[in-house]
């Protein structure tokens, strides 16, 4: 791949991530701006500290969001905005995801 | 500064030294002590942070302006994480923050005691008391997907279940016992804090039921979930959103040492960011330069093996638009390709309580 290509790549992958936090942000009424939540942070836990009432948020807002049903995933789809942006954006996923 | 746990550390144990502390790396191999904190249970000596306690009238006010994250409604049944700043935003220390009645206790990164001992007290204008309480207590933790069965079976299965983050006073062996549910591997985690000689007794009852761990593994398993390791990831002058650790700290609270420049550098969106990788037959050392199609692009923060990918880990800063999984990429003369975090998911993510 040419460096342009390379960023293109990064490019569609943070475009998804950007829609993902805005999405969180909105269905979860989070006090803070979507841009502040890194790619790579945890999303469960001392990350974002959503509990399992918010992935039933998140799991309805996907669906709607993106055409995507994530209900019988295993909860490492939500590792983090990253790891979920494989599951939403299939073009995305990367050879680690499919094996995770 | 040497654990107080090192005169009941098994043979063989091999010692390293991490900035101002001497801690046990290994107890026998990383593979048996990956293989017992990411499948089992193990236990570690956690003595090579220190544990600070701030107390005093004033204590709630300094704490609420020195840790980046909000404390105000700590209780004493409660703990937290949180980034320690400077006032230029760069990282000082990341603390576990335990709330007591009077203040917090709060637990240094590996090695990093003194300095932020010293930077407390370099911010103490409300006159609270700074005492080192680690010549008296230390922290051993346990680990792992069966952890709680670790715990049923040694102080209480009540406790096992807490939720994270809750902390309960108790007692073991008829002794006074500080109990956390929190850890830093992705796993079930659980931390007490206890008297020198309690926790030697409780070292050794932990050891029959869960397998020794040091400080590689859980540095390594604190890497493949993304919990920041202050000293690999952040030297000195690195700021947070660089090491990609905003999730450490609260920025709705209103003040806090290091707020402003966080969200300067948080208005500007400029500078590199963090990322992870895996890939290549060696591990390649800090600094090893990272290219995009042949540019300069950044360099390796930090890298190790990773038994359970089988493959270096590491994590490199690049230019702020390449830092995004999926990119096949080099470091120094090995091809990487970036990745989605976490690296390795934890089995307890899986695995339930029972």
């Amino acid at each position: 791949m040419t460096i342009d290509e390379l960023r293109a790549r990064a490019g569609e992958r943070k475009q998804t991530c950007a829609q993902i936090k805005k999405m969180i942000v909105s269905r979860l009424d989070l006090p803070i701006e979507p841009e502040w939540i890194s790619d790579d942070q945890p999303l469960f836990g001392r990350g974002l500290e959503l509990d399992s009432l918010d992935v039933l948020e998140l799991y309805v807002a996907i669906e709607a969001e993106f055409g995507v049903a994530l209900y019988d995933s295993d909860m490492s789809v939500f590792g983090s905005v990253s790891r979920l942006a494989d599951s939403v954006n299939p073009a995305l996923r990367t050879a680690q995801a499919a094996v995770a | 500064m040497e654990s107080a746990l090192t005169p009941v550390h098994p043979e063989g144990t091999v010692y390293g030294q991490v900035l101002e502390a001497s801690v046990p790396l290994r107890y026998t191999t990383t593979e048996a002590e990956y293989e017992a904190i990411r499948g089992r249970a193990a236990v570690l000596d956690l003595g090579g942070s220190r544990l600070v306690q701030v107390r005093g009238s004033s204590a709630g006010d300094f704490l609420q302006r020195v840790l980046a994250r909000d404390v105000e409604y700590l209780t004493s049944e409660r703990s937290t994480t949180s980034l320690i700043l400077d006032e230029t935003g760069a990282i000082v220390d990341q603390v576990v923050v335990w709330g007591r009645e009077d203040g917090a206790i709060l637990e240094s990164s590996c090695g990093a005691g003194t300095r932020l001992i010293e930077y407390l007290r370099s911010q103490n204008a409300d006159e609270v008391e700074i005492v080192d309480r680690s010549d008296e207590l230390t922290v051993i933790a346990v680990e792992g997907p069966y952890s709680w069965g670790v715990i049923g079976r040694l102080i209480d299965s009540e406790l096992a279940a807490l939720p994270l983050d809750s902390v309960v006073d108790t007692q073991w062996d008829g002794a006074d016992i500080l109990f956390g549910r929190t850890g830093s591997s992705g796993e079930y985690g659980y931390k007490v804090v206890a008297a020198h000689e309690t926790a030697k007794k409780l070292w050794t009852q932990a050891c029959e039921h869960a397998v020794p761990a040091g400080q590689d593994v859980l540095e390594l398993a604190m890497l493949e979930v993304r919990q920041p390791v202050v000293r690999h990831e952040a030297p000195a002058g690195t700021g947070v959103l660089e090491v990609g650790a905003g999730w450490l700290v609260d920025i709705t609270k209103e003040s806090f040492v290091g707020r402003d420049a966080v969200l300067a550098a948080f208005a500007e969106q400029s500078g590199p960011r963090t990322i992870g990788f895996r890939g290549g037959d060696a591990v390649p050392a800090p600094g090893t330069r990272v290219l995009a199609a042949g540019q300069d692009i950044g360099e390796v923060v930090h890298a190790v093996y990773s038994v359970g990918l089988g493959a270096a880990l590491g994590l490199a800063r690049v230019e702020s638009d390449l830092a995004a999984a999926g990119l096949d990429l080099t470091a120094g003369d090995a091809e990487i390709e970036t990745l989605t975090s976490p690296y390795v998911s934890p089995k307890s993510w899986s695995i339930p309580i029972v």
